[in-house]
């Protein structure tokens, strides 16, 4: 049963900006992910802020610089078969067809998707569990199968969102419009680890909007690819994944981004693999070792250590399919 | 087992003879035909009135407060601000006027009632609330304030019995003592075995999950009580909440026209029948009840978690020559059947078995009935395990199979089948697969491998009476088909149209079923074990064959020949010696003048010194990416052994639909239930994964070994719902360990769970 709350459907995003400063606020963009956790009680609302009616935060176009602006309220749909994205990013649009179903993504939006709770069945379900404010975490003594293998402390999510590591990757930027006026910042710093606060996904203050995500133009010779293991065909979130964002010139990888998805509370970005693949020619080889040292200092929980072979396993596959 | 038979295996009860003499049928006009739904418009359309549809004026609507706790006992609740929200209309505890109501009997005891102070696994019912609108009565769940103390709980079936388990139960953790099976000499026959495998497998906990969630609304006239429930039997909703209430069977009215699935989860009533039926007393208003998914997934039922270990011996030609079965499983919090060994004890050729069922307490939900209770885990680890000695004999699994297929039943006294068609399934099976050629192409190198499997099974039980069914001839030559049955989405009104339209040549535009209604139709089981069309087809052909009696002996009279002389053709009663001499039907003088001719057909008892079964092969193709493990089911082909198909339409999708169930239990489906807290984690159609359109193969085939058995009924048909679920997870799994190697004992078959094992292996692609 869904708590009875208000519901706002502002004009502009200064409007926006101020419902959703109020206390209890929440943003509903396609609504996906917040009808269902307040329907499960996972928090509650005072208001809902409707974003529908912000024209501005819909579709996609070039910037100046060759790149591509996406509204945070563009479907993971239109982003999936628009054939730019496709062509120039090509992790992005996989990221956005391996998420969820046909229904969803005709309905979810990319904001959303990265400003999406965390799928944790603890925090899902009838559990006071820290990131609730309660006061343990129950993965660690408990059911873990689907938890982090990096990154965790105190809390063990793994980050949701199937676009977020696509576009850290792709070294996109975010714009967020809030009380205090407009930033920009790369998507790889939204994302906050629970060692930082173990409350919150973003770093998103009360009253701050996601407006639009950036694309760089694409590199010369850019190739990429976002592989994503489940349990089912569809509606299955990560159970470990990968985003490659890599370009090639001469035969040999002149920058790459590689980032993990399903594995960490953040999307899991691996300098080292990115280091250890530029400069080189891409093959069976050197995706063993990417691959190798993409999982090393994993620290699987009690019921997670097949994230590090699965991982592992797609990481290899993922470069071989660029090699 | 409970006192809720399903799978029975007593004594046949006390029949009337079937009202007609009816030869088999030869060849059919109608029966067996592709006829598409008779409801099929209703039912794509919306137009179908489900009971959770179902609204009436003045309708309150209730909501069931349940224990957030695995065990724990209720040291008091204070309901005095629900009662001041608004809309509450009122609220049931413990402590109400008749609420204090027996619950779950087993073995001549109940175990529980309707609110028991101790709750026993999170989700057991603490209180209801009525109220104006559905959203006020959940408001007002959450301001009753409960008490708890709570108390040490137990998951997992392998650990009940520890001697410092918690007790779920104050006499003790077993519901029953084991039950032991035995034929021959074990240790003879493992003694002669030239090969022996031996290993233990389980399956995980499984839930039902029906589109359409379990409920009821209930209204009251004086001390009169309609019921409109989801279930897949209105007779046995009326017997338990007439039982609960203390009332007269002719007082309840329960009707069941369509409802949602069920799977075996809605053969009986449930608390939240007696509840909505209570609140509607206390408030004088019609109630709906129905539960939320999360509901269904905590409390209205499971196929249990069974741990199986099995020992196989054969001799060099496969011949087998003794089986070792034990099966630990759990009805759950309160009792339910939880035996696995059935098909370890029947489906092959074996002299020499020992097998045992313990059936023991958890606090976890209660166990339902669910498609094929015990057998396809059963099959999960007997089949494997056959797949297991096939290796080491170095024999095609197929073919050690088709060495070993009985033509008694050795578990029931050695009684022939009335027909039997697992050779035909393994065959044709095979064929149609192509086994043989598949198998010696497969290649085992590269990331991803291919893999296939075979399993067996089946499932023994042919229906029975009672059933009775009432045919009416109206004067204008239109068919009214009365029937208690559920039509439980498998089509049942369909083939009966069918079988009645087989026998007066009605089309079935004209032919109406009425159905599922105690108050106005006839007395049917509910529709389980595979049983509907075995035992109210037959029911259904002798009313109708009534019916044609009387019309061609009223139009006997008519045309001054002897009934025997004529037929029915169309529309017309004929002379087959003259055809000059017809009648209308609707000018038969015995109709006009009564404006209807009734036939009533019951269902004659089950042939003696014979046993009816259905068998089937399944058959299995995978791709397991060895990097990942992931596994992809790539092509299934069922084949199945039912004797006659009554409607090719409805048989294949419930063969369709087994082998899709069959999939979840073998790749995706499993509770998961927290070990701290004995909560599940997974109850939601997200977490508890259901398989989708994208995991379900394209290439499905269906097949029927067609067999022809004019003595399991008078239909000639055996069922099919159940033995089509049976052998797929255990088909899935032997062409996982076909394709890279490496046995999965325990279901599902996941890439966590392969992922790990293929990393110990050290499987590289
Ligand atoms: C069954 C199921 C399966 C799913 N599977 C996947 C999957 O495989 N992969 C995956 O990535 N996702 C999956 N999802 C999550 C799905 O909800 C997201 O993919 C979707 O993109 C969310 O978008 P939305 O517009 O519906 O978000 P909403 O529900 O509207 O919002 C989500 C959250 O973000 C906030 N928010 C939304 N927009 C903004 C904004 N512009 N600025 C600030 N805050 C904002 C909201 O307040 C809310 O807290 C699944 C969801 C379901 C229900
Ligand atoms: S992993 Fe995080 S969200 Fe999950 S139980 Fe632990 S603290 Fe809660």
């Amino acid at each position: 049963m869904l708590p009875s709350f208000r519901y706002v459907r502002p004009r502009t995003v200064s409007e926006a900006v101020k419902a959703l400063a109020a206390e209890g606020a929440r943003a509903h963009a396609g609504g996906t992910d917040l009808l269902g956790c307040l329907r499960d009680g996972v928090f509650d609302a005072k208001s809902v802020v409707s974003l529908s009616g912000l024209d501005d935060l819909k579709g996609i176009s070039p910037t100046k610089d060759g790149g591509l602006k996406i509204g945070a309220l563009t479907t993971l749909a239109e982003v999936a078969r628009h054939p730019g994205i496709a062509k120039g990013w090509p992790a992005l649009a996989q990221g956005a067809a391996a998420a969820a179903s046909p229904q969803l993504r005709n309905q979810g939006t990319l904001g959303g998707n990265l400003c999406q709770r965390p799928r944790c069945w603890y925090f899902r379900g009838d559990f006071d569990c820290a990131r609730k404010g309660g006061e343990i975490c129950y993965a660690v003594e408990g059911e873990n199968t689907y938890h982090a293998i990096f990154g965790g402390s105190g809390c063990f999510i793994v980050h949701p969102s199937d676009t977020a590591s696509p576009l850290v990757a792709l070294r996109a930027t975010v714009k967020v419009v809030g009380p205090k006026g407009a930033r920009s910042l790369p998507v790889e710093k939204l994302f906050v680890l629970p060692a930082v606060d173990h409350t919150r996904e973003t770093i998103l203050a009360p009253g701050e909007v996601l407006t639009e995500v950036l694309l760089p133009p694409p590199l010369e010779g850019a190739k990429g690819l976002y592989r994503k293991v489940r349990s089912r065909g569809a509606w299955d979130f990560a159970l470990g994944g990968v985003a490659l964002a890599l370009s090639v010139k001469d035969g040999k990888v002149a920058s790459a981004g590689v980032v993990l998805s399903g594995v960490a509370p953040t999307p899991w970005r691996v300098p080292e693999v990115e280091k250890l693949l530029v400069g080189k020619a891409l093959d069976a080889k050197l995706a063993a070792e990417a691959a190798e040292l993409a999982v090393k200092g994993a620290e699987p929980m009690s019921g997670n250590d097949y994230k590090v072979p699965l991982v592992k396993g797609a990481v290899e596959e993922a470069l071989l399919a660029l090699a | 087992m409970t006192d809720l038979l399903y799978w029975l295996q007593g004594p046949v009860p006390e029949t009337e003879p079937p009202t007609a003499e009816m030869p088999p049928w030869g060849e059919t006009k109608v029966v067996g035909k592709p006829v598409p739904r008779v409801d099929a418009y209703e039912r794509v359309s919306g137009s179908a009135v489900y009971p959770l549809d179902f609204a009436l004026p003045d309708m309150l609507h209730a909501a069931i407060l349940r224990s957030p706790h695995a065990h724990a006992r209720v040291k008091a609740i204070d309901t005095s601000a629900a009662e001041k929200m608004p809309g509450v209309r009122a609220i049931l505890t413990a402590f109400s006027p008749g609420a204090d109501v027996p619950w779950y009997r087993s073995r001549g005891r109940f175990y529980s009632k309707l609110f028991d102070e101790r709750v026993r696994h999170e989700g057991d019912e603490v209180a209801a609330v009525a109220a104006e609108t559905r959203a006020q009565a959940f408001d007002a769940l959450k301001a009753i304030r409960v008490e708890y103390e709570e108390f040490a709980f137990v998951l997992d079936p392998r650990e009940s019995l520890a001697p410092d388990a918690p007790l779920v139960h104050d006499g003790g953790n077993r519901y029953g003592e084991p039950a032991r099976y035995e034929r021959g000499d074990l240790a003879a026959g493992f003694a002669a075995a030239d090969a022996v495998v031996e290993a233990t497998y389980s399956t995980a906990c499984e839930i039902h999950a029906p589109m359409e969630v379990h409920g009821s609304v209930a209204k009251w006239d004086g001390n009169r009580l309609t019921i409109w429930d989801s279930t897949q039997g209105v007779f046995v909703v009326q017997q338990m909440v007439a039982g609960a209430l203390k009332l007269p069977l002719a007082n309840v009215r329960v009707i069941g026209h369509y409802m949602g699935g069920g799977f075996g989860s809605k053969l009986e009533a449930g608390k939240y029948t007696v509840i909505a039926a209570l609140l509607a007393k206390t408030t004088a208003r019609p109630v709906k009840l129905f539960l939320t998914r999360e509901e269904v997934f905590l409390n209205a039922g499971n196929r249990p978690a069974n741990t199986m270990k099995v020992k196989i011996g054969a001799k060099k030609d496969g011949a087998l020559t003794a089986i070792e079965f034990s099966s630990i499983g759990s009805g759950g919090a309160y009792p339910n059947g939880a035996d696995t060994s059935f098909l370890a004890t029947d489906l092959y050729t074996c002299p020499n078995v020992a097998a045992v069922d313990e059936n023991v307490a958890i606090n976890a939900g209660r166990a339902r009935a669910m498609r094929a209770p015990g057998f396809p885990q059963g099959a999960w680890a007997l089949e494997q395990a056959m797949d297991e000695l096939a290796l080491k004999l170095g024999m095609d699994p197929v073919a050690l199979r088709l060495a070993n297929v009985p033509k008694v039943s050795q578990r029931r006294g050695n009684l022939p089948y009335t027909s039997t068609g697992l050779a035909e399934c393994l065959r044709d099976g095979a064929k149609a697969f192509g086994w043989e050629t598949t198998r010696a192409a497969k290649k085992d190198d590269g990331p991803i491998r291919k893999g296939y499997g075979v399993a067996a099974g089946m499932w023994g039980y042919g229906g029975g009476p009672p059933a009775r069914v009432v045919v009416k001839l109206f004067a204008d030559g239109s068919v009214n088909v009365n029937a208690g049955a559920a039509d439980i989405g498998t089509g049942t009104k369909t083939v009966m149209a069918q079988t009645v339209a087989e026998e007066l040549g009605v089309p079935l535009e004209k032919i109406r079923i009425e159905h599922a209604d105690t108050g106005t139709t006839q007395y049917s089981g509910p529709s389980g074990g595979s049983k509907t069309v075995p035992s109210d087809m037959p029911a259904a052909r002798a009313a109708a064959v009534e019916v044609r009696t009387k019309l061609l002996a009223g139009a006997a009279e008519e045309l001054k020949v002897p009934a025997a002389e004529l037929k029915l053709e169309g529309a017309d009663v004929v002379s087959t010696k003259d055809p000059a001499k017809k009648l209308a039907v609707t000018e038969v003088p015995a109709l006009q003048r009564n404006q209807v001719i009734v036939g009533v057909g019951t269902r004659g008892p089950n042939v003696e010194g014979k046993v009816i079964s259905m068998f089937a092969a399944h058959f299995a193709e995978v791709e397991v990416n060895v990097r990942t493990g992931e596994v992809s089911v790539t092509k299934l082909v069922a084949a199945q052994d039912s004797a006659r198909v009554m409607n090719r339409l409805t048989f294949e999708c419930q063969v369709q639909g087994g082998l899709v169930m069959g999939l979840g239990l073998g790749r995706t489906e499993e509770r998961v239930l927290d070990r701290q807290t004995g909560k599940m984690v997974n109850a939601n159609w997200h977490d508890y994964k259901i398989p989708t359109a994208l995991d379900v193969p394209v290439a499905q085939e269906v097949l029927s070994a067609e067999l022809v058995d004019t003595e399991c009924n008078t239909a000639g048909a055996k069922g099919v719902g159940e033995p089509a679920t049976i052998p797929t997870a255990a088909a899935i799994a032997n062409a996982v360990r076909d394709a890279v190697g490496l046995r999965v004992h325990d279901s599902p078959i996941t890439p966590p769970k392969l992922a790990a094992l293929l990393a110990a292996a050290g499987k590289k692609g």
